[in-house]
């Protein structure tokens, strides 16, 4: 009896080990060759490029222009274009690169490609508006259903990648022309990739590369820190100290394309004047919210966009003034009544705040706006919400200020948050933003192709947007990559699209 | 025989039964929440899109028809073996799901065989030395297990084994050593529950005058234990993991995301966050398929562990 127990035990370590050996003999294996892990935040569910933005970012394809370091338009699959009138754009195809299956990349390739991307994919068919493709040899047209000067760094993206459609295997072994191509997809868990050797810029430098996803924050830093991932992906701050530590591994932290801000509901009588939404934003120290809810990782807001774009503003960082927002409010005709609370024409200044967990920074920010305005005599409840898209659309008269976190530029110009945020009926309005004049410059802007004025335009409604604080732009997050120190050759970018490429190499 | 033949038959009728009623009352609950899938079926934190698209497509998709109507158009499909579509990645429902079912089970029976081996050993351990140190360990192990929760327990195994011990891999899946800390965070997570319920029911059956009867034949200590006392003190074990087989699911999940094992768990946390219908609710009548179907299991099991249970079943027909 006591022998039947002592080897069945026996039976399940000789299983574990020799199991857990043969792991190790096969790494040792791939050792030989130069391989490196990427360990991200999303899942991929599907590896379908025209769905999912791991098909550009793990370089398996790619799109007909890129976004750079500087974040201005680049060539990529097209070598060159032209608009030829308001509505008709005109691409030459880079010469000589190939799919992973060898057949030439020609303009009919991508036609086919963009027909099936507005098939499969209702947003970007909608964010395109393309009436009609056509293409001759290296040429392909784009004709738009309305003036779209936007439509070039529409392209940017990563769902406008060209892939070959004649296969039927896309969402596990899409065929790109990048320089990865899948080897195996296990949804939401792992992709292998080997580098392509016929790749058009040049076979990467690294032989194999393999992503895997995990949501969770600190198991991600503790994998970077055990080796089981070599560059990962947004690390929380608070994970940071053991890997900036260590000896072979470090942090790059890099301001995103997204901002942190306060959404006002316009539907309310008391935000509707300027002089208490002013006041509130004067309010927020963004210095101590970048350094004591950031950790520091993160870029005081002067508005909406980025500050390396050249449409965005250009003003200082508004410091806090409690003293200047007791003024506003005083001129407003707000009065402290007997509890301390600011009042008018007997109606307390009572403001609802919501806020979501979604991204933890955002209640901090809700709650230490709700301490700056008790000490100036505001009251403000926090409600948080599970789903704040649906709370702030559904129930527009249980909330007056929202946090919220969006890009503004992810492909390098600022008409697609101008035209959601701002224009009375876009998609990411729900306070009800109206303001005339900025709307008649949004939609000058939306008619608008000479870059240098699509700038002037851009940067016209940014400073009317800051002018009537229409909305309160706290920070600009960085995004937290914790590197291996083997990976050479490589920083995260901005834009987050172009993570696996032919130059990345490693020790 | 026949009452099993009888059992199964009128479980299979009361399982369609239940499935209907089940995707009902989700279908129901899932449209008078607030939302739809619409700002991420057009992706509106991404591209430009106007509020008169969102409602254009709302018609499109038939979200403004009556929920009577709707629910109809589905089960119909449901009856031609028809799960629909994603509506977010366009994949068909059943496959979604089958391409992910199989880790899902193995990291079940993974966690359940961790289950088993902790706490049978303990709880058998705890009733015999009842109010003496291996008890008390045993219970202190089952307090301590009870108050973990399993993303922390699954982030400390990880912390020890994978990063300074490095004998496991961290998360992902393909060999054997890869099952080890997940399916050791399931089982843990679950065995506290089952050690303290086996304890009190072999306490009271060590108690009970066969037990007392078997002493005075002069049968072993061990013996009895093993081969009288725990097989009666099965059936509530049994019948509690029947009960609790939902919220083992809730825990799958978690354990799965953590370990980014590639079962259904991130599946159906986006599915539910993206409100993506067709998704939810063939993951609900999988599962529900799935629960009726180790019920059944359970009760056939009762007859095994107890013959008398089909014995008594027959005497009343």
């Amino acid at each position: 009896m006591k022998k039947s127990y002592i080897s069945y035990i026996l039976l399940i370590f000789v299983m574990v080990f020799t199991s857990a050996c043969s792991s190790s003999t096969s790494s040792q294996e791939s050792e030989k060759k130069k391989s490196v892990k990427l360990l991200f935040s999303f899942a991929s569910k599907t590896l379908d490029p025209h769905q999912d933005w791991m098909g550009v970012r793990a370089g398996i394809a790619e799109t007909l222009v890129k976004i750079d370091e500087n974040l201005e338009i680049q060539p990529w699959l097209a070598d060159s274009w032209e608009q030829l009138d308001s509505t008709t754009w005109k691409f030459h195809i880079r010469e000589g690169v190939t799919f992973h299956d060898g057949s030439t990349l020609d303009a009919e390739a991508v036609k086919r490609s963009f027909e099936r991307l507005i098939e499969v994919n209702e947003a970007m068919n909608t964010n395109l508006k393309i009436a009609t493709i056509t293409a001759n040899g290296q040429d392909i047209t784009f004709q738009t259903t309305e003036e779209y000067p936007a439509f070039l760094s529409e392209l940017i993206h990563t769902n406008a990648s060209v892939i070959k459609v004649d296969t039927d295997k896309i969402s596990e072994k899409p065929i790109g022309t990048g320089p990865f191509q899948v080897q195996s997809f296990t949804p939401e868990s792992e992709i292998n990739l080997v580098s392509y050797e016929q790749y058009w810029d040049g076979k990467a430098k690294v032989d194999e590369a393999k992503v895997t996803f995990n949501s969770d924050g600190n198991v991600r830093a503790l994998a970077l820190q055990s080796g089981e991932a070599d560059i990962v992906y947004h690390l929380p701050p608070e994970t940071l100290k053991p890997i900036e530590e260590s000896k072979n591994l470090h942090v790059e932290s890099i301001m995103s394309l997204r901002a942190h801000f306060l959404v006002y509901n316009s539907t309310n009588p008391q935000l509707q004047e300027e002089n208490v939404r002013k006041a509130l934003d004067l309010l927020l120290d963004r210095t101590t919210i970048v350094n004591e809810i950031m950790n520091g990782h993160a870029t005081e807001a002067t508005g909406p966009f980025n500050p390396m774009f050249a449409f965005s503003s250009d003003t200082e960082v508004v410091k806090s003034n409690p003293l200047k927002a007791e003024e506003l409010l005083k001129e407003a005709g707000y009065v402290k009544n007997a509890s301390g609370t600011l009042e008018k024409n007997g109606k307390p200044l009572e403001i609802s705040v919501a806020t979501y967990q979604g991204r933890p920074e955002l209640p901090l920010i809700a709650q230490y706006l709700q301490a700056e305005a008790a000490n100036v005599g505001i009251k403000i409840n926090i409600v948080t919400v599970e789903n704040i898209d649906t709370f702030l659309w559904e129930k527009q008269e249980d909330w007056d200020i929202a946090t919220y976190s969006n890009l503004t530029a992810p492909r390098g110009d600022g008409g697609f948050f101008l035209n959601s945020a701002y224009v009375p009926d876009g998609s990411l309005n729900p306070g009800q933003i109206n303001v005339p004049e900025l709307t008649d410059t949004i939609l000058q802007l939306n008619t608008t192709s000479n870059l240098e004025q699509r700038v002037d335009l851009e940067k016209e409604a940014v400073q009317l947007i800051q002018e009537h604080i229409l909305h309160s732009f706290v920070v600009h997050p960085h995004i937290i990559v914790g590197v291996s120190n083997r990976v050479k050759n490589w920083a995260p970018g901005s834009e987050e699209y172009y993570i696996l490429t032919n130059q990345l190499e490693v020790e | 025989m026949k009452t099993v033949g009888k059992m199964i038959g009128s479980r299979l009728s009361q399982l369609f039964i239940m499935i209907f009623v089940l995707s009902f009352f989700t279908f129901l609950l899932m449209k008078i929440t607030p939302g739809d899938p619409i700002r991420s079926i057009l992706k509106v934190d991404d591209v430009s899109v106007t509020t008169k698209k969102e409602e254009q497509l709302k018609k499109e998709y038939g979200f403004d028809e009556p929920i009577l109507k709707q629910y109809g158009d589905w089960i119909i499909n449901v009856a031609q073996f028809d799960l629909g579509e994603s509506l977010i990645s366009k994949k068909p429902v059943s496959e979604l799901i089958l391409e992910r079912l199989p880790a899902t089970l193995a990291l079940a029976i993974g966690g359940l065989t961790v289950l088993f081996l902790i706490s049978i050993p303990l709880g058998v351990i705890s009733s015999l030395y009842e109010n003496r140190w291996p008890d008390y360990i045993s219970r202190w192990i089952a307090l301590v297990g009870a108050s973990i929760p399993s993303f922390w327990l699954g982030l400390l195994l990880m912390y020890f084994f994978s990063l300074k011990l490095q004998w496991l891999p961290m998360m992902g899946r393909g060999t054997f050593a890869h099952f080890i800390l997940p399916s050791f965070t399931l089982g843990m997570a679950m065995a506290p529950m089952y050690i303290s319920l086996l304890r009190e029911r072999l306490i009271t059956i060590l108690q009970s005058p066969y037990i007392e009867a078997a002493k005075a034949r002069g049968i072993s200590k061990r013996r009895i234990v093993f081969f009288h006392a725990l097989r009666g003190s099965l059936i509530p074990l049994v019948t509690m993991f029947g009960l609790s087989l939902g919220s083992l699911l809730g825990g799958l999940s978690v354990i799965e995301i953590l370990f980014s094992w590639p079962g259904m768990g991130e599946l159906i946390v986006q599915a539910v966050t993206q409100r993506d219908y067709p998704l939810i609710q063939g993951f609900i009548i999988v599962i529900g398929f799935l629960i009726v179907l180790t019920n059944l299991l359970v009760d056939l099991l009762y007859m095994v562990i107890n013959p008398q249970i089909q014995q008594g079943k027959e005497a009343r027909v």
